[in-house]
């Protein structure tokens, strides 16, 4: 790419990112809502948030559970990257999919799962009580909410790990196994120092999670009024009466001073990128690492994170959705039932939401991978002010918890004039996903493109590429796999992605998602149950068709 | 005239039958309706729950194509202003749970008004000014799991429930779930009733915080852990979920208070600046029309007509409904709305 094309795509991410997250920030100065005439400058909103008890509870416990996640889940999933990718792992090929279930099942079904199995009077619980006289856990507990978004975090660092180390040469694991290191030490001296970029990346990713997390904390959290930042922006709506945008704003505002620093750090921690390359002119096989009599402490490791993570709740949630009740003293053999499914048949419009959804995920993940594609390309190898203002800026749009950025996106293609006819269409929904996904997207994209040696990219200027030509034909062809594995991340996300959508949708575009929520809300859990589980058949069998694609292509 | 009723005849040729008459609204209208050809709803009542109701309308009137969007209160609310503010507006009717929200936008002039030929058949308390209708009568009621309360223990009146709480305390520990009035509004709007309608609440609240009650911000949630023993009795339940759920779990019961049983109703009102105000008013009319009450009342939402048999254990006579009207934005005041929230906090930690 050449210098006034990077600018251009730089200029118009910037703006595409700046106008839902600016016209929040402008929104926490006002009295009112920014469309109303009577609304009028002032720092009120500030006032009263910073002198609520309930924000900085909120705040605490999302900074506590925010921490507590991102450090449960950055080694286990790097850990088990390096099993699954590197190594000679009995059955690694049917663990991979199953990791990353926790990813496409909607939080709140999927913290559902955990009450029907560790909840007080859950499955799992009665089963434990039956032999020790009483239960050893309270699942609605700050710290097993803590644990839980941990767990069901680790797929998220074990996408972005995992693709690093896919285009990481086996050389140098040969040549420290050869030396006489052990397997584990393989992983953390070379392996995994060699992927820090990704790692990275993914720990600042899942903290930033972890302060918009909805669904686990909304379910888990209910009971005791756990607080966190997103549930709160609920409780303020309610205690006052109405919306108030201004406050909701001014929260907005808050996470976005914690995100800049952060973004700060790891632009420091990677300060000399090139470090990391690892895709050099020499071709090099990939051999998987013998791990020996280590196999089965890992094997034991990765089924019981599984079982605990996956395998429970999600049969639970089956479970759940083929009977008329569960619980204390009732026999799930005498209330099973179908009904739930023929039930799920009278939903109007649920094949188009089906349909939408897949479509939004394959087609739409795919052309939002495009554009970060695009848009890395535009920042790549360009050392220079334009590229450090993006960094700071891809993250901005998921400093906005997902309720507010559905909010700011849809005052974006209401009150933009050129905007509006895009308003009803799905495409204003896949403008919304990319842009609230950038971040991610973004990340996994330019973890690949920091493996690929400067040399391979100078070599081909020397012999007269065109930089476009560099980009088109050297560059993209190396990272294809990190554009498959972010194109993956991509299409789990937004097959469970809904909360941005929710002020886009009309009848024609709805998505499984928001199906979800609506019947949540009402309190349909029988039918919830029944469609999740509809909705995990089919990603598994997408999945399991993925997988079988992959085995055909890697022999 | 002559012109009036040859639009009659069209209308009744065009519908084959002659429901027109029996179903009162204006022929004008419904012709001006089948012009416009569709009607844009916003409604925070599930798809699924209105499917028969949109099909039965949409069997009637062929010609008017019914666009349905289900939204939760608040962001139907936030879509509706927003949406007002962009100049015109997407929704040719509004209809939701959240009465105090759906009053405000009346009270601020979003709603015109349209005298429904069927609110003679509505109670008054149903009707504010022909702008705003309310379209149901659902009752609050008690929640409980037969499986774990003894028949002897059910509550059968507010007082009775704060004295089983006070009686066995231990029994009944962390076993009885609410709404949290400071998450839920609709919980806010019920626990706001019961003050009005009971001087005694306080207690209750005491006597709940007492016993360790847990507090929820939705129904379905508290539902699901009454059913799986997880909670023994709720408390302030909407009385249509409880009664659906019934249909197939035995072990849920029900209990309307014999001293009082507030119910609540979904209000529906016509924006000023529907684009398709004559399908809307057909639409409103259906919802209240004999027809249209039926099929909701087979989701056991109840009707709100006076000539339909209700539910004698749902509405007892003791029912006591959430008159529509600016009484409603009584707790919109912030000063109040905040002392309401902190005597509820100091009642449940038992001062």
């Amino acid at each position: 790419m050449n210098r006034p094309l990077r600018i251009a795509v730089i200029v118009a991410m910037a703006l595409a990112v700046l106008a839902p997250v600016g016209l929040v920030a402008y929104q926490s100065f006002l009295d009112g809502p920014f469309f109303q005439p009577q609304t009028t400058f002032s720092l009120s909103a500030y006032e009263f948030v910073l002198d609520d008890e309930d924000f900085f509870e909120a705040l605490g416990n999302s900074a506590m559970i925010a921490f507590g996640m991102t450090l449960i889940a950055v080694p286990l999933g790097a850990i088990l990257a390096f099993l699954l990718v590197r190594t000679d792992l009995p059955g690694r090929r049917w663990i991979e999919p199953l990791i990353l279930v926790p990813m496409f099942i909607s939080s709140v079904v999927l913290a559902f799962g955990f009450v029907v199995t560790f909840g007080p009077v859950g499955l799992v619980s009665l089963w434990v009580k039956g032999w020790l006289g009483e239960v050893p856990w309270y699942l609605y507990s700050k710290p097993s909410l803590m644990v839980i978004a941990g767990l069901t975090h680790v797929p998220h660092v074990f996408l972005y790990a995992s693709s690093g180390l896919r285009s990481l040469g086996s050389d140098v694991e040969e040549a420290a196994r050869s030396t006489g290191a052990g397997p584990l030490r393989v992983a953390l001296t070379v392996s995994l120092p060699m992927i820090m970029p990704s790692i990275l990346y993914s720990a600042v990713l899942v903290f930033f999670l972890g302060f918009e997390l909805f669904g686990l904390p909304l379910v888990l959290g209910d009971p005791e009024g756990i607080l966190v930042l997103a549930t709160y922006l609920y409780k303020l709506t309610v205690k006052l009466g109405t919306p108030s945008y201004q406050l909701m704003a001014v929260v907005v505002v808050a996470i976005v001073c914690i995100a800049l620093p952060l973004v700060w750090l790891q632009r420091t921690l990677l300060k000399t990128a090139n470090r990391y390359v690892a895709v050099k002119g020499k071709a090099s096989a990939v051999r998987p690492v013998s791990i020996g009599a280590w196999r089965w402490p890992a094997v034991t490791l990765i089924g019981l994170w599984l079982l605990v993570t996956v395998v429970l709740p999600v049969s639970g949630l089956v479970l759940r959705s083929f009977v008329t009740s569960w619980g204390e003293g009732v026999s799930l053999a005498g209330s099973f039932t179908l009904h739930h499914f023929k039930e799920l048949l009278n939903y109007p419009n649920l094949v188009r939401g089906i349909v939408n959804t897949v479509l939004m995920a394959a087609v739409g993940g795919a052309a939002s991978v495009a554009v970060y594609t695009l848009v890395n390309l535009a920042a790549h190898r360009w050392n220079s002010g334009w590229t450090r203002v993006m960094d700071y800026l891809v993250l901005l749009p998921r400093a906005m918890p997902g309720l507010i950025a559905g909010l700011a996106i849809f005052w974006v293609f209401l009150f933009v004039a050129p905007l509006a006819p895009l308003r009803q269409t799905l495409l204003s929904i896949w403008a919304a996903y990319t842009l609230v996904w950038l971040a991610y997207g973004m990340r996994l994209v330019s973890g690949a493109l920091l493996q690929v040696g400067p040399e391979l990219e100078e070599a081909g200027r020397v012999v007269g590429a065109s930089p476009w030509r560099v980009s088109r034909d050297l560059t993209l062809p190396l990272i294809k796999v990190g554009l498959i594995g972010s194109w993956l991340l991509i299409f789990v996300t937004y097959m469970r992605e809904y909360s941005t959508a929710v002020y886009l949708l009309s009848p024609g575009t709805e998505v499984i998602g928001s199906l979800l929520v609506s019947l949540w809300g009402t309190g349909a859990v029988d039918t919830v149950t029944a469609l999740s589980t509809v909705n995990i058949a089919l990603i598994g069998l997408g999945l399991l068709l993925m997988t079988s694609f992959r085995k055909h292509h890697h022999g | 005239m002559k012109r009036h009723l040859s639009s009659v005849l069209a209308a009744t040729l065009l519908l084959g039958a002659a429901p027109v008459w029996a179903q009162g609204t204006d022929a004008s209208i419904v012709s001006a309706a089948e012009r416009e050809g569709s009607v844009t709803i916003y409604a925070a009542l599930d798809a699924s729950e209105a499917l028969e109701l949109v099909r039965g309308f949409e069997a009637r009137y062929p010609k008017v194509k019914v666009d349905y969007n289900d939204l939760s209160t608040t962001e139907l609310y936030n879509r509706f202003i927003s949406e007002a503010a962009a100049g015109g507006g997407s929704t040719d009717l509004m209809f939701s749970s959240a009465m105090d929200l759906q009053m405000k936008l009346v009270n601020d002039g979003y709603a015109q008004p349209y005298a429904s030929p069927e609110r003679a058949n509505i109670p008054a308390w149903a009707n504010w000014k022909d702008q705003a209708y309310g379209i149901t009568a659902e009752p609050i009621v008690f929640a409980y799991n037969k499986r774990i309360v003894p028949e002897a223990e059910v509550p059968k009146t507010h007082a009775d429930l704060a004295k089983l709480l006070a009686e066995k305390t231990d029994a009944y520990k962390a076993k009885v779930a609410t709404y949290d009035p400071e998450r839920s509004g609709v919980g806010f709007l019920y626990i706001t009733q019961d003050m009005q309608a009971d001087k005694g609440t306080m207690d209750l609240i005491k006597a709940l915080g007492k016993s360790g009650t847990k507090l929820y911000t939705s129904s379905g949630t508290m539902l699901e852990r009454i059913a799986s023993g997880e909670h023994a009795i709720g408390y302030n339940m909407i009385g249509s979920y409880v009664r659906e759920r019934q249909k197939r779990d035995p072990s849920m019961g029900l209990v309307a208070p014999s001293d009082y049983t507030v119910v609540m109703s979904r209000i529906a009102f016509i924006p000023k600046a529907a684009k398709h105000p004559n399908a809307s008013k057909l639409f409103l009319d259906y919802m209240l029309s004999a027809e249209g009450q039926k099929h909701l009342a087979n989701r056991s939402i109840g009707p709100v007509r006076t000539d339909m048999a209700a539910d004698a254990e749902l509405v007892p006579a003791s029912a006591r409904p959430i008159a529509i009207g600016p009484e409603l934005l009584a707790y919109m005041d912030q000063t109040k709305r905040l002392k309401f929230l902190k005597d509820f906090q100091r009642a449940m930690q038992g001062k």
